[in-house]
């Protein structure tokens, strides 16, 4: 696949820039929601037209951008970034009769606005893109990425993923089981042996392109199939892990498992693939329940490289570590479901 | 509505609609320009702002010769609002 050299991510932890995991942020209000940094790179007149979805994906990205070249396209993956301004603006268009419209929610209700809004920042002209697949689209932009750096190999990349949590999504989301009746804390999420999770939210950015030197992991492999049927998946993820890793084992399981008992099974089972001696670490407490969560545990993965140990809270236990590979395994719903691996440059 | 009363509700308008989040209302100079320098808005806030004056003061601007004029300042909407509001 390619090498990860760059990476940038708000989210509801101490992430940006300085990043410190060793202190845990708590939900409120059974939300797990992002610090948002003072965007200084965005320009005030821009800001102020952003909405949140936006303004965390340009937020991380634009450091990245400013400080470390150019490149050579725009991959971004989210599944619900512009519905915030889509809702407003659909409001607008029963309250007022179809009669006269504000045109700054209709301009922010596509999904594409992140990609655009950073095309427009940075004046890149190049490829950009925006992909839409749910609880795979980031795993889709993945894939994009590698097939452009294997046609173009001397390009770089800005790939990302931005999802938030909005109103609408989220009353909607609860309605339908997916966020947990009880006010838990993150802490406690894989024990609450209660079906939802907790909603979260973060952008994440990566500079990707094919040279080894500095960089700070390499992304082996991607997989992604659709499917309710353990039997298949586990199917699936045997073949991977047979496929990618010597002695068919991964140093670390990074379990996208988020606290929902009816999903449970499926993360026990890819754990069950990984084998015993595997050790299982867990991300999505910190960064809560949403589509794109995925590109938060990659993020995750670079930083376990990066420093060497895991903080106690993703694993039970403080652990240090000179990891060479980590695999991460991720379902979004029980259907779409994910593999990575990911090793050491 | 006072006309003193009528700008500063205007300033506020303006400050909540085009979502100025570092300006503050009582900062705006009743004479100072809203687009080029001044406020520095743009084209797309022009189409706020006359959503807002239709919105909050059921005025039609269509003719965009005669938008530019009303838009110079806080002084010149102010004074077209008060000649021209239906609600």
């Amino acid at each position: 696949m390619f090498y990860i050299h760059q990476s940038s991510c708000i989210s509801p932890q101490q992430t940006f820039k300085d990043a410190d995991l060793t202190v845990l942020h708590g939900p409120v209000e059974k939300q797990l929601k992002a610090i948002e940094p003072t965007y200084d790179a965005i320009p005030p007149g821009v800001l102020r037209r952003m909405g949140k979805a936006v303004r965390m994906g340009a937020g991380s990205a634009l450091p990245l951008l400013q400080e470390h070249g150019k490149t050579d396209g725009i991959i971004i993956a989210t599944a619900n970034a512009g519905k915030e301004d889509c809702v407003k603006f659909l409001d607008q268009i029963v309250q007022y009769e179809e009669g006269m419209l504000t045109p700054l929610n209709f301009v922010q209700s596509t999904p594409n606005a992140i990609a655009g809004q950073l095309g427009l920042i940075t004046k890149n002209h190049g490829y950009n893109i925006t992909h839409l697949h749910q609880g795979l689209a980031f795993e889709n932009a993945l894939m994009d990425a590698d097939m452009r750096l294997a046609e173009y190999p001397d390009h770089q990349y800005l790939l990302g993923a931005v999802d938030d949590i909005s109103v609408s999504s989220y009353t909607f989301e609860e309605k339908e089981g997916w966020h947990k009746q009880e006010d838990i804390s993150n802490k406690d999420l894989y024990n609450a042996d209660s079906p939802g999770s907790i909603a979260g939210e973060a952008a994440v950015m990566f500079l990707v392109n094919n040279i080894a030197a500095g960089a700070k992991a390499k992304l082996v492999a991607v997989d992604t199939l659709h499917s309710t049927d353990e039997h298949i998946i586990k199917e699936r993820l045997t073949f991977f892990i047979q496929q990618h890793l010597q002695n068919n084992k991964a140093d670390l399981l990074l379990s996208g498992e988020d606290g929902d008992n009816r999903l449970a099974h499926f993360y026990d089972m890819a754990a069950a693939v990984a084998g015993n001696e595997t050790p299982i670490a867990h991300y999505k407490h910190m960064c809560g329940a949403y589509p794109t969560a995925s590109a938060f545990g990659l993020w995750i993965a670079c930083e376990i490289f990066k420093a060497g140990a895991l903080p106690e809270h993703m694993t039970g236990s403080l652990l240090k570590v000179s990891y060479k590979n980590i695999l991460l395994y991720n379902s979004y719903r029980g259907y779409q479901h994910s593999f990575m691996l990911v090793s050491v440059a | 509505m006072e006309t003193a009363a009528l700008k500063q509700q205007l300033k506020k308008q303006i400050v909540e609609f085009l979502n100025l989040i570092s300006v503050n209302p009582d900062d705006i100079k009743d004479d100072e320009p809203l687009f080029g320098e001044g406020l520095r808005l743009d084209s797309i806030d022009s189409i706020e702002l006359i959503v807002l004056l239709n919105r909050e003061y059921g005025i039609v601007i269509e003719d965009p010769k005669e938008g530019r004029k009303i838009l110079t300042s806080i002084n010149t909407m102010a004074d077209y609002i008060e000649k021209h509001r239906t609600k």
